[in-house]
């Protein structure tokens, strides 16, 4: 289902999806998120700080409360996330295909019910990048498009004063008929200029992972290249780019006390990542990854072969944050890309 | 003017003479306008170095990682590691010889005057609507490269609050300076950002902190990137404490963990109190715990409110003086507080 | 699978044994689900156990899985979780779910020759492998059990292990022998090259510390034993269980649903990142 809508009918459309929660970019200290809408929609930003990743798999998930009085058996009180339905306006393609990835580690072997509670509820009302959103974009290299509609329910493209609208999924086209009467049919003009549009945005010069068909196979034969060492060399191990990356999903369990007679608590899952030093590190104090270098293989092993070899594509999807937003120029581009060229 | 050719000489010569085993220094990044961290070790890597208002980093840390490294291999290299500071740099390199972290033959300061200006902040220069691909020095003024062509700024528009308030910008410790000596300039009042958030009730500050500390994700990179937080065990976060061979099952077993893992208000709030009050009288402004914030947290009210008590309180600089003792380990004996007599 | 596989099942500790004493202690627990029955299993799997206020760990299922009524779990006391385990009494409820990874393909063994050469607590994960083929004696040909512990004190499952005499060659060393000692003084793998068992129509199937198997490997080679008839069990530290925190992945592999059995023949292929 392809339609138009008038750029001042957005509030309307979304006046009328008075089922859904709606969720759109906004800026609060100097911070771009998708937040709980008030107001008119803008969707003027760039891209924002964190992906939505948090919304179907959120930094803090308590799976279940315990109490357990001494000598007798524990209490467990599952806490299941609420279903309300979400639609999140203004998803960029980059965080779509992120969608996509996440999906697939929550549903592989088997299926994560916080995960799936949040996501079946969740649909993305993504808006295609007519120009690259920041110099370190590079979907194009990494299986994307700034205009892709992977992971989408719905699909907008700016086209100056009205959106054209693709309705994606079912789901897509049910959002768009809880308002039909706002939508026109698109023109012959409206359909080549879509498709103009479309043409300029994936002809837009990006930065690029060169062959990334070919990084898997490179990276295998690169494991023991001092290269790591090299690159990692002013890496702080901090967190800001796992925590910022739409597919990075790791995290650790942990029990939370809230009282010691009777114990009392919950066992929360957080986000954790591969940077940290103690995220492999055993009990007996042996850490299989110890050094920074060997932390940046991982990551990017995990991203460019490791989910390649199990999933078939890349975990990656060029949205370029973890470039930008990392304090000491660690370049994911030019890691990859130096790594590969020096495997020969 | 710093001419930067000289800052690649002294390091090619250096590293020529085998005086010092490497240097830190900085080089422009792959992926924009900034420049990053570098560790050179030989003389031909040395016209990589860059110097330009994005050569923010407090390189110091590097020297926190070396030693650590130095330990870890039990290897004694000898000979110094050379490295790039700026006026607060050199301070955060005075305060980790204060603390014994180091000794003053161990490292070769190759300082660099801040003269007229400091480092910019991105997001002053983006609300410039500035998108450049390389930044320059030029007197009073900050030079941008862009698609359009040469911009050109007056510093002080897009500097670093700690930049205009800083008080000394001039590496006092080091073995060579380049450019001129501008302690005494006024770009602003120090400590002046503090004061103007000061001015609003107590009421309204506290929604203020909670609603900056709920947006934390506890990435740590606030941490990671303070040189001062060279600690193997940290107060903070008890899942990485150091486990080796000797470390019994008891002391595992036993572990207080002081802060849950989950970024919420209660944990977030005690996470960065904690880290301020250990950074009171440490602490030398060099607020990249601020830059590196991801959700721009700022943490350099914090910090600079313990610098200001300090100061007031006890008359004490951090990173004044390899000599001097450090704030906590030094008593006045006119303290009106009788606990120290 | 449950629903929620991140909720755990309760089950009641029935009994408690102390293995080995000291700074290093293991105690073998057996437990019993409170409500129905138990989750099946295989000879090599793993289950994630819960004391509720401490957390979770993940631990191999030392039990055959022919034993239906309870589980049998051996645990050392090294930290947070395992030493509150070390606290229990029996009768205490704590939390299970499971079972996890894949197993020792012990039906594809049916008329070989087994080797089994394990190490202080390594001996734990081969147990459920031992004592299953042993309870299916004749599908076997010679099973031989090398098996070894710093002293005699050290030896776990002391006198399990000598109920075996008679179906199975028990070869037992110690690193430091003491009064009243008659078996092997020396290292496991040492032991393994006097007795030089033929690697004709034979398994190998190794667990203990890592340079243990080290060496063991470098000797079964030597003893002309192929890579794919070789395995050994690996570990890396475990939050989910399920794939998907992220925690145990080695190359493409995350440990607890791949592994955390492996023929060396594979093995060789995975980063050594364990």
């Amino acid at each position: 289902m392809e339609k138009i809508l008038g750029k001042k009918q957005i509030d309307d459309w979304i006046a009328a999806l008075s089922e859904w929660e709606i969720l759109a970019p906004s800026v609060e200290d100097g911070i771009w998120a998708y937040r709980a809408l008030s107001g008119a929609v803008r969707l003027d930003h760039s891209n924002t700080t964190q992906p939505p990743k948090g919304l179907s798999f959120p930094q803090r998930e308590v799976f279940f409360s315990f109490e357990q009085i001494k000598g007798e058996p524990p209490r467990l009180t599952q806490k299941m996330p609420t279903a309300t339905r979400r639609a999140v306006f203004g998803v960029r393609p980059c965080d779509g295909a992120g969608a996509v990835r996440m999906d697939m580690v929550f549903s592989d072997h088997v299926a994560d019910p916080y995960y799936q509670t949040r996501r079946k509820n969740l649909a993305y009302v993504g808006l295609a990048c007519n120009k690259p959103q920041g110099s370190n974009c590079f979907c194009l290299s990494v299986g994307g498009s700034p205009v892709a509609t992977e992971g989408m329910d719905v699909l907008m493209t700016d086209l100056g004063d009205r959106y054209y609208v693709s309705a994606v999924t079912e789901t897509g086209k049910a959002l768009m008929a809880a308002a039909a009467k706002l939508f026109a049919a698109p023109t012959s003009v409206d359909k080549k200029l879509v498709e103009r549009t479309h043409a300029d945005a994936v002809a837009q010069p990006q930065r690029a992972v060169k062959n990334v068909d070919a990084v898997p196979a490179k990276l295998k034969a690169s494991f023991k290249s001092p290269l790591w060492e090299e690159l990692a060399r002013a890496c702080i191990g901090c967190g800001v780019c796992t925590f910022l990356c739409p597919t990075c999903h790791c995290f650790d369990i942990n029990d939370e006390s809230t009282g010691a007679s009777p114990v009392k608590g919950n066992r929360v899952r957080t986000w954790d990542n591969c940077q940290f030093p103690d995220f492999t590190m055993h009990t007996s104090g042996h850490n299989p990854r110890e050094s920074l270098g060997s932390r940046l293989r991982q990551r990017v092993s995990h991203k460019f072969q490791y989910f390649q070899e199990n999933f078939g594509m890349p975990q990656c999807t060029g949205c370029g944050r973890c470039i930008s937003e990392c304090s000491v120029g660690i370049d994911i581009i030019t890691t990859v890309n130096k790594v590969t060229e020096h495997a020969g | 003017m710093i001419n930067i050719q000289d800052m690649r000489d002294t390091a090619r010569d250096l590293l020529t003479k085998n005086e010092v085993r490497a240097v830190i220094g900085y080089r422009r990044s792959s992926s924009g306008m900034n420049a990053e961290p570098v560790v050179i070790t030989t003389p031909e890597q040395a016209d990589e170095l860059v110097w330009d208002p994005t050569c923010f980093h407090n390189l110091s840390l590097y020297l926190v990682e070396d030693r650590k490294f130095l330990a870890h291999t039990r290897n004694n290299p000898g000979r110094p590691i050379a490295i790039v500071a700026k006026g607060c740099d050199a301070r955060a390199i005075v305060v980790l010889m204060q603390e014994h972290y180091f000794k003053r033959e161990e490292v070769y300061i190759i300082g660099m005057s801040c003269e007229g200006s400091g480092v910019l902040v991105e997001r002053k220069l983006a609300a410039n609507g500035i998108q450049a691909t390389n930044a320059s020095f030029d007197g009073d003024d900050y030079v941008f490269t862009t698609a359009q062509g040469e911009k050109r700024l007056p510093a002080r528009e897009i500097m670093a609050d700690r930049c205009l308030e800083c008080r000394i910008p001039y590496p006092r410790e080091h073995n060579v300076v380049l450019g001129e000596d501008k302690t005494g300039r006024e770009l602003a009042e120090p400590f002046a950002a503090l004061k103007r958030f000061e001015e609003r009730d107590a009421g309204e500050r506290w929604i203020f902190w909670e609603r900056q500390f709920d947006r934390c994700i506890r990435c740590f990179a606030c941490r990671s990137v303070c040189p001062m937080c060279y600690c193997e065990e940290c107060v903070v976060d008890s899942i990485s404490f150091p486990v080796n061979a000797q470390t019994t099952a008891e002391e595992k077993a036993n572990r207080v963990r002081w802060i849950e893992r989950s970024a919420v208000r209660s944990e977030n709030i005690t996470y960065h109190l904690t880290r301020a009050m250990h950074l009171a009288g440490r602490c030398i402004d060099c607020n990249e715990c601020e830059r590196v914030c991801p959700v721009n947290i700022p943490l350099r009210l914090l910090n600079n409110k313990m610098e200001r008590e300090a100061r007031e309180q006890f008359g004490y600089e951090p990173g004044a003086s390899i000599g001097a003792p450090a704030l906590v380990a030094s008593f006045l004996d006119n303290d009106p507080e009788k606990f120290i007599r | 699978m449950p629903d929620n596989i991140y909720l755990p099942e309760l089950a009641r500790v029935v009994h408690i044994k102390e293995e080995v004493a000291g700074e290093r202690s293991i105690k073998t627990f057996r437990i019993e689900p409170v409500n129905g029955e138990a989750f099946a299993h295989e000879c090599g799997q793993c289950a994630m156990l819960s004391i509720f206020g401490r957390g979770e760990m993940m631990i191999s299922i030392a039990s055959s899985p022919l034993i239906k009524e309870y589980k049998q779990f051996s645990i050392m006391r090294v930290g947070r979780v395992s030493a509150a385990f070390h606290e229990l009494q029996v009768g205490d409820v704590i939390g299970i779910r499971g079972p996890y990874g894949n197993s020792f393909p012990v039906d594809d063994w049916r008329g070989k020759n087994l080797f089994f050469i394990g190490g202080g607590c390594g001996l734990a994960p081969i147990w459920p492998v031992i004592t299953t083929a042993v309870a299916q004696r004749d599908y076997f040909k010679k099973i031989t059990v090398f098996y070894g512990g710093r002293s005699p004190r050290d030896i776990m499952y002391r006198a399990e292990l000598e109920k075996l005499r008679g179906d199975v060659d028990l070869q037992l060393s110690v690193d430091k022998t003491e009064d009243g000692w008659n078996g092997y003084c020396g290292f496991v793998p040492a032991n393994v090259m006097d007795k030089a068992p033929s690697a004709d129509n034979a398994i190998a199937i190794t667990c203990g510390p890592p340079i243990m198997i080290k060496f063991v490997i470098q000797n079964l080679h030597q003893l002309g034993f192929a890579d794919e008839h070789i395995f050994t069990t690996i570990e890396n530290k475990m939050k989910c269980g399920l794939g998907k925190c992220g925690r145990c992945n080695v190359g493409k592999d995350y440990v607890c649903t791949k592994g955390p059995v492996y023929s060396w023949a594979q093995l060789k292929g995975l980063p050594e990142e364990y």
